[in-house]
């Protein structure tokens, strides 16, 4: 592999391109390439889930790919997180209603993933809120908080009330509604 | 008067977060920086011979590779502990004695222990100094490692400093009433060791450090994600020998942070910058975090308890051996204060306290959220349940008849605090908060539902713990309150958030003197160029000290706004009123002026008032700390064939006195029971039998997850301070003081004809696992 690649890729809705080093990883791209510094580093491990990003549709960590991984995709961090109101995110609303954020570095991944479970179970019961949210950490809220601005959010959405999930969404799986399927609540 | 303390505010700095578009220490971005990644020791104790870095200072993109011996100059170690003014009672009424203390910033010569830092190598960015740092060759002669207290305290023990006799680093002995003659006298004793275990403080950010030196100007400029700007000022104004007008510390939005010391790598980038005259940045990785900083915990407890046949404690006699890793940054800070909260509620006359802090060779244990206080109550309330299960009585009835009284308010608990003042519980019920928890939780009708499910096969346990909380720990915080040219409220204060929503409750405290709407305060803190002094927030004190002297402040600027509108509207300032960011007169109210008409008239030369400026500075010097208080109660069900262990319910019966934000009081109340949860069930900072550090990543530290934390109740109890101007008692600790205990006393309720003992935490499945099979279950 050369050390430096040519990508090119939707960014949060827009077209960019750049020319990265190939051993560069995606988080590091899109905060040091392209100012997304949204994009959080807790763990760079993979478990922590504050680097959350919508990556063709679907959230991934940007700390476990390769920036080239990016080439021809569609990604969208938390700074893209679109609302057809034109107004913040509806969760980006709850979670500061909802007091669901203390330093607010867990944040940004808390709410990309959030806005993955809603788009896939609109109405989800507390177990499925927790289970959904299990991949990101947060140290300061102990989750009561941020589970009351994932169920505000929910209760309150729907596609045309600031939930949306970024364009590109490669349409839902029966696996991935299943996933969210989980016990009932105990 | 519209009144903003006590509201559920919602938070102003919450909009740059949920975008995004906060500015963490990872964020700055500053032309020309260079990325520094440490060289640390793979020993955890060694002579260290030799340092070749030529390999790594001609590898692609390094700046320069900096040891010891390139520092010398330049770099003082450090010689002074954080609370090193011990008040001299301590030592006359306590014995207490400390050692001498001297840390490396780079360490030559010696290493203490694994992950201690030996070089930096600075290159063009992070990716090619980690290349780099590979290429430098350490070379070191072993020594034997002493890994845990009972090594490190044996009479042939390698002793880690050689200023030092032996690893005994700090020795007091507290005593109130007479312990031994009661313990003697008692009907009934139980003699019990327990053990919390090492774990890390874990913000989700890992720490950082940019610094940038003019040499021109000869200033020095630190970015740090710390609890402390001022106080890290003033250490490296002494390591740097520099003056400390030429040094500014910003500390940027914050991750969290949960504990707070002061770093060497915080002094060492410092001093990379001044050598190499360009910006110079170092942010950690996680691996490198959880082994170097914010270990915790780390205590013995060896206890002996008198009670009476009635359940009546009669006295307390116990050992603290407190593991403070290679070095003691805090001397006494986490044994003084287990010694100071043991008691916990209850109406314990007599106590006998033993600490010892021992050197190993780990990473040095420092506060983290708790600090002393989680470790002494877990010790106390796992006792108040062995008491119960041996006198066969309620554990809720035990407790009850051993709490202190409302009626004893305030109460000498016969001794000194760290701070030298008495040890004053101010204000409480202690009663009343237990029957509140009781029934929130359902406490009558849980047995007949604990028989039921144990008829269906399932293990439900319930499990109580209070605390007591010194909070607000002095010596001051500062605030500037100002009326700027736009007429706008601006406030600054030495205490900064690492996420307790200081933009929003300070602007409540303020807006409640001036009258002006929160939402119009701004409140800018994280930089020692907004004010001389400073603390910080560590110890459950933003609301008690920043709050107080904001309140100050505010008072004082609002004495200022009446005395200026009473030049301008040339009336007396006692016929004036201020109301709604408006000061007029009562008997002639169209007479008025606003904060922007008072700005003109104090800008220096408009002749309208004697002296200009609209502006107050306050520091507020608590008296001692305020003691907040807090009883948990928890339900869990545990599997027996798996030895897991779930939180199914929990109750927060929480008194920190005057709320100035009851949303933000939940939020850190359900934070800490989380890291309280943790601590009892899941995190563990280890070492194996080499001395290597084996718990490096997330999958190995485990962190609760938002499925290993039930919903949380959170009733408050207020009782105001007495204390301070606000009525304001701490919050931020509380939360994580209790669980343990609540969570390990279920866990044994659960499983009642086990008669488990439980002595240590993390209860981890492998740990209850072993103690079913030791029962016979």
């Amino acid at each position: 592999m050369p050390d430096e690649m040519r990508i090119s890729f939707t960014l949060n809705g827009t077209q960019r391109t750049a020319m990265i080093k190939s051993r560069h990883t995606l988080a590091d791209v899109l905060r040091d390439e392209f100012g997304c510094t949204g994009v959080h580093l807790g763990c760079e491990q993979g478990v922590c889930g504050a680097c959350t990003v919508v990556f063709n549709g679907r959230t991934a960590r940007a700390c476990l790919l390769l920036g080239v991984q990016a080439d021809g995709t569609s990604i969208v961090t938390i700074e893209g997180m679109p609302s057809e109101t034109g107004e913040l995110h509806l969760l980006q609303q709850t979670f500061s209603s909802a007091h669901g954020l203390q330093c607010g570095f867990c944040t940004p991944g808390m709410i990309i993933t959030a806005a993955e479970l809603i788009h896939e179970v609109p109405a989800p019961t507390e177990t499925q809120i927790r289970e959904a949210l299990s991949g990101n950490l947060c140290r300061c809220t102990g989750y009561a908080n941020i589970v009351l601005a994932v169920r505000r959010a929910a209760e309150a959405g729907g596609p045309d009330r600031g939930t949306s999930w970024p364009e590109g969404a490669s349409g839902l799986s029966d696996d991935a509604a299943q996933s969210h399927g989980g016990a009932p609540d105990d | 008067m519209t009144s903003y303390i006590g509201k559920d505010v919602a938070r102003f700095e919450d909009l740059r977060f949920v975008t995004g578009t906060g500015t963490y220490i990872a964020d700055i971005r500053l032309a020309g920086t260079a990325d520094v990644c440490f060289v640390r020791s793979l020993w955890p104790h060694a002579h260290c011979l030799t340092i070749d870095a030529d390999a790594a200072r001609r590898a692609d993109g390094v700046v320069a590779v900096l040891t010891a011996a390139d520092l010398a100059g330049l770099v003082l170690p450090f010689s002074r502990q954080f609370y090193s003014n011990i008040d001299p009672i301590l030592e006359a009424e306590y014995g207490l004695w400390i050692g001498p203390y001297r840390a490396p910033v780079l360490a030559s010569g010696k290493v203490r222990r694994v992950g201690e830092p030996l070089a930096m190598v600075i290159a063009a960015d992070r990716y090619l100094a980690e290349d780099a740092a590979e290429l430098v060759d350490v070379t070191a002669e072993p020594i034997a490692p002493v890994l845990n207290p009972d090594e490190a305290l044996h009479p042939d023990a390698p002793v880690l400093h050689d200023d030092l006799p032996s690893n005994v680093h700090a020795e007091f002995t507290v005593e109130v009433g007479d312990p031994v003659g009661a313990y003697d006298q008692a009907q009934c004793h139980i003699e019990q060791r327990f053990r919390v275990r090492r774990s890390n403080g874990c913000p989700i950010e890992t720490r950082g450090v940019i610094a940038q030196f003019d040499a021109a100007t000869r200033q020095l400029t630190v970015w740090s994600n710390t609890q402390t700007p001022h106080t890290l000022r003033g250490y490296l104004a002494e390591m740097l020998r520099l003056r400390e007008d030429a040094i500014r510390v910003i500390k940027p939005d914050m991750g969290g942070s949960f504990g707070g010391a002061i770093y060497p790598e915080e002094v060492a980038v410092a001093a990379a910058a001044i050598v190499l005259g360009r910006p110079v940045r170092w942010i950690e990785d996680r691996q490198e975090n959880l082994a170097n900083a914010r270990h915790s915990r780390d205590q013995w407890h060896e206890i002996r308890v008198g009670y009476n046949l009635d359940g009546k404690i009669v006295t307390l006699i116990d050992d603290v051996i407190a593991d403070s890793g290679a070095y003691n940054p805090f001397n006494v800070t986490l044994s003084f204060n287990a010694a100071s909260h043991i008691r916990n509620q209850f109406d314990i006359d007599n106590l006998r306290v033993h600490a010892r802090h021992v050197l190993t060779n780990k990473q040095p244990t420092t506060p983290v959220r708790g600090a002393g206080r989680t470790e002494a109550t877990f010790v106390m309330d796992r006792i108040v349940d062995l008491i119960a299960a041996d006198l066969e009585m309620d554990p809720a009835d035990i407790r009850m008849r051993n709490l202190i009284p409302a009626s004893e308010m305030p109460r000498d608990m016969g001794m000194y605090y760290r701070n030298g003042r008495r040890l004053i519980y101010d204000s409480g019920d202690y009663p009343a908060q237990l029957r509140s928890a009781l029934e929130k939780i359902g406490y009558a009708s849980f047995r007949q539902r604990q028989q039921e499910a144990r008829r269906a096969g399932r293990y439900l346990g319930i499990g109580i713990s209070s605390h007591v909380e010194g909070s607000g720990y002095g010596p001051f915080e500062g605030a500037i309150v100002r009326i700027d040219g736009s007429g706008k409220v601006n406030v600054a204060c030495g205490s900064s958030p690492h996420g307790q929503s200081h933009e929003t409750v300070l602007a409540q405290v303020c807006a409640e003197v001036l009258d002006v709407p929160p939402d119009e305060i701004s409140v800018r803190t994280g930089d020692t160029s907004l004010l001389p002094y400073g603390g910080g927030t560590y110890g459950s004190r933003s609301a008690v000290t920043a709050g107080n002297a904001v309140h100050l402040a505010a008072v004082k600027l609002r004495k200022r706004v009446v005395e200026v509108a009473a030049e301008v509207l040339g009336t007396g300032s006692d016929r004036l009123t201020l109301q709604g960011g408006r000061i007029f007169d009562l008997a002639n109210p169209a007479s008025c002026v606003t904060f922007w008409d008072l700005a003109r008239a104090a800008t220096p030369g408009s002749g309208m008032t004697a002296t200009p400026g609209l502006e107050a500075s306050a520091y507020y010097v608590p008296p001692t700390v305020t003691f907040a208080s807090g009883t948990h109660i928890a339900i869990v069900e545990v599997d027996p064939s798996l030895a897991s262990v779930k939180v199914r319910q929990y109750v927060v019966v929480d008194d920190c006195g005057t709320m100035l934000n009851p949303m933000i009081v939940e939020g850190q109340q359900h934070g800490g029971v989380a890291h309280g949860i943790g601590n009892a069930l899941l995190e563990e900072a280890c070492y194996d039998s080499d001395g290597q550090f084996t718990t490096g990543s997330f999958l190995d530290y485990l962190l609760p997850a938002a499925t290993d934390i039930p919903h949380i109740d959170v009733v408050h109890e207020s009782h105001p301070s007495p204390l301070n101007p606000l009525g304001v008692k701490g919050t931020g600790e509380g939360g994580a003081t209790s669980p343990p205990a609540a969570v390990l006393n279920a866990v044994a309720d659960a499983l009642r004809p086990l008669r488990l003992e439980l002595t240590e935490i993390p209860l981890s499945p492998l740990r209850l696992f072993l103690d079913i099979e030791a029962a016979g279950g």
